[in-house]
């Protein structure tokens, strides 16, 4: 798929609150709903997780589902593949649990099940248009869009944002 | 461009990938993969689990799987390269001549067959290394109740593993002083000997078979160093592997323990090019010259070498010699880079928990780390993958990696 939505962090607006984090639990649950979720087994795991910078600044990271992909291709089983939306999936019946791909992900974003010994990640929320951390991100600071649509929206604040600048010392 | 010959010798990991990026790139592209195997191409690493029966030959197949997108890929089984003429460009096989532009060697590795059992090769002794050894061990299997397995390597250890499973009994004999000695050191194996021990296989350490004894042309026990004879029906060789390199004799094409490339994976004779297993790689960071038996090493490599042969000059970014993940007896663990440190001048850190293990492994002046052995809590391992491979100044994040509290948000500049 061409130019495929992505998401991407606006790590200025992200206070570090974690309700991305829930969502996803929750939309990666059989009940699909927190109060049932939170006793599931398999237990429910989050696919992404607000980090923090060195600063002190908070940064949800999440699976980039990288071009040149290093899980896909380092897999010793075939178990990863780009699907049809151009996202990076991992096949749990093929999967091992060998972790090969936790050992060359170099965002650290494959996680481990413990319980049922499969590699687990992001997979964009297949059954919904907008994947559900981005949707529940109080501040904006996840946004769903073509690379292309939201590097024109950058620039036209960046443009914005000087206009306003050199109006106010005119 | 859509006239060129591709050519590539061997079907596993390196060849195939090579053959899956030119055909990304050039979907018309005239690729042929030869292939000495009578199987069309398949992840070797999972042979155990054919053993145990938890996955068919149909469930390893590469073809159609993960990245192998390219199902209809020609692939020649049972065609093993004899010989290549570098003069003309062809390369025989089978009586047969295949012409070719551009060639990629990538014909792998064989098991290496220590000298001293070189020629007691009989019934019930295997190299678990291609599908069809598999095929000849379940043959015998419902008869064998004791398999001797020879090194205390990755390949042994998984496939004792597998054999406990359908309820064999396992001896494992590691001429070293512990298993799994070339990725890590006795005192890092702790956790994971435990969990060999616990499994019921039987280990036996600083001891070498010097023979088989047979009968009727069959296995029937192994005779170590110290005048011992273990009996058994199968004796398993895993003491690693060495380079099909021998059809390059007269080639003109230059070897040195494997094939030699450049940075760019080139050989010494244009339009020819090699990867995986056969081809002699670099380490980022010693700078040293390795081989490497590493599936993920062979296919990016093997990916490398394809966008070269198609004319996009590509660098080879090289491997640690040492690069594996994988979970022995329930442990997951993750060794890589430089984690032998006895005879040399690194800061290292250890910690040593009852359920889990680490070492970290920096340069001598404590700025770069070189090298992480994880037992139990292997998570964001990559991130530690990528620091060593970058040779980056880690001194702000120290702490961080060596309680292992790295994320991906702590290493961002």
């Amino acid at each position: 798929m061409k130019n495929p939505k992505e998401i991407f962090v606006n790590v200025k607006k992200c206070t570090g609150c974690k309700t991305c984090e829930i969502a996803c639990a929750v939309e990666h649950s059989k009940a699909k709903n927190l109060y049932s979720a939170i006793s599931e087994l398999p237990t429910v795991k989050p696919r992404l997780s607000v980090e923090w910078h060195l600063s002190g600044k908070s940064i949800p990271v999440l699976c980039r589902q990288c071009d040149d992909a290093p899980c896909m291709h380092a897999c010793i089983t075939g178990a990863i593949r780009r699907d049809s939306r151009g996202v990076v999936v991992t096949d749990t019946d093929k999967c091992i649990g060998c972790w090969t791909c936790v050992m060359v992900c170099p965002f650290g974003v494959i996680g481990r099940h413990l319980q049922t010994h499969k590699a687990y990640r992001c997979d964009r929320c297949p059954d919904r248009d907008t994947p559900a951390c981005v949707q529940a991100c109080p501040t904006g600071a996840l946004v769903f869009a073509q690379s292309d649509e939201y590097s024109r929206d950058k620039r036209l604040a960046f443009v914005s944002e000087i206009a306003e600048a050199t109006k106010e010392k005119a | 461009m859509q006239n060129t010959r591709y050519l590539i010798i061997g079907g596993s990991a390196a060849g195939i990938a090579c053959a899956q990026t030119i055909k990304d790139n050039i979907p018309k592209a005239d690729v042929t993969i030869l292939s000495d195997e009578p199987d069309k191409p398949y992840f070797r690493p999972l042979i155990p689990y054919i053993l145990t029966g938890k996955k068919t030959v149909s469930d390893i197949s590469m073809l159609g799987s993960g990245p192998y997108t390219h199902r209809d890929l020609k692939v020649l089984t049972g065609c093993m390269a004899s010989k290549v003429d570098t003069v003309n460009k062809i390369v025989f096989a089978n009586t047969q001549e295949y012409p070719y532009d551009k060639l990629l060697i990538a014909s792998g590795s064989r098991a290496n067959i220590p000298k001293e059992l070189e020629g007691q090769l009989c019934k019930g002794v295997f190299a678990l290394r291609k599908l069809n050894d598999a095929r000849e061990m379940i043959e015998i299997l419902p008869s064998t109740k004791h398999v001797v397995m020879l090194g205390g390597g990755l390949v042994n250890l998984k496939t004792a593993f597998a054999l406990v499973e359908i309820g064999i009994k396992v001896t494992l004999v590691v001429q070293s002083l512990e298993i799994l000695s070339q990725i890590m050191e006795p005192q890092d194996a702790y956790l994971l000997k435990d969990a060999i021990v616990k499994s019921g296989i039987n280990i036996i350490t600083g001891k070498k078979a010097v023979g088989v004894i047979k009968k009727n042309n069959s296995a029937l026990a192994v005779a170590l160093d110290d005048q011992q004879e273990i009996p058994c029906e199968i004796v398993c060789i895993g003491k690693g592997v060495k380079p099909n390199v021998e059809f390059l004799d007269g080639s003109g094409i230059k070897v040195d323990g494997g094939v030699v490339v450049d940075r760019f994976t080139a050989c010494n004779i244009p339009d020819i090019y090699s990867a995986g297993d056969v081809a002699v790689t670099y380490n980022p960071i010693t700078g040293q010259k390795v081989l490497t038996g590493l599936w993920t090493n062979a296919v990016e490599m093997g990916k490398c070498a394809g966008l070269n042969m198609i004319g996009c000059p590509t660098a080879y970014a090289g491997t640690f010699g040492v690069m594996n993940a994988t979970q022995i007896g329930g442990i997951p663990f993750v060794s890589m880079g430089t984690v032998h440190t006895k005879d040399g001048d690194f800061e290292v850190y250890t910690h040593k928990g009852r359920d889990s293990y680490r070492k970290v492994v920096f340069s001598k002046d404590g700025t770069r780390l070189i090298g992480i052995i994880l037992i139990s809590d292997i998570s964001k391992a990559g991130i530690y993958r990528y620091l060593i491979r970058e040779g980056r100044d880690i001194t702000s994040i120290k702490d961080l990696i060596i309680n292992h509290k790295i994320n991906y948000a702590s290493v961002m500049k």
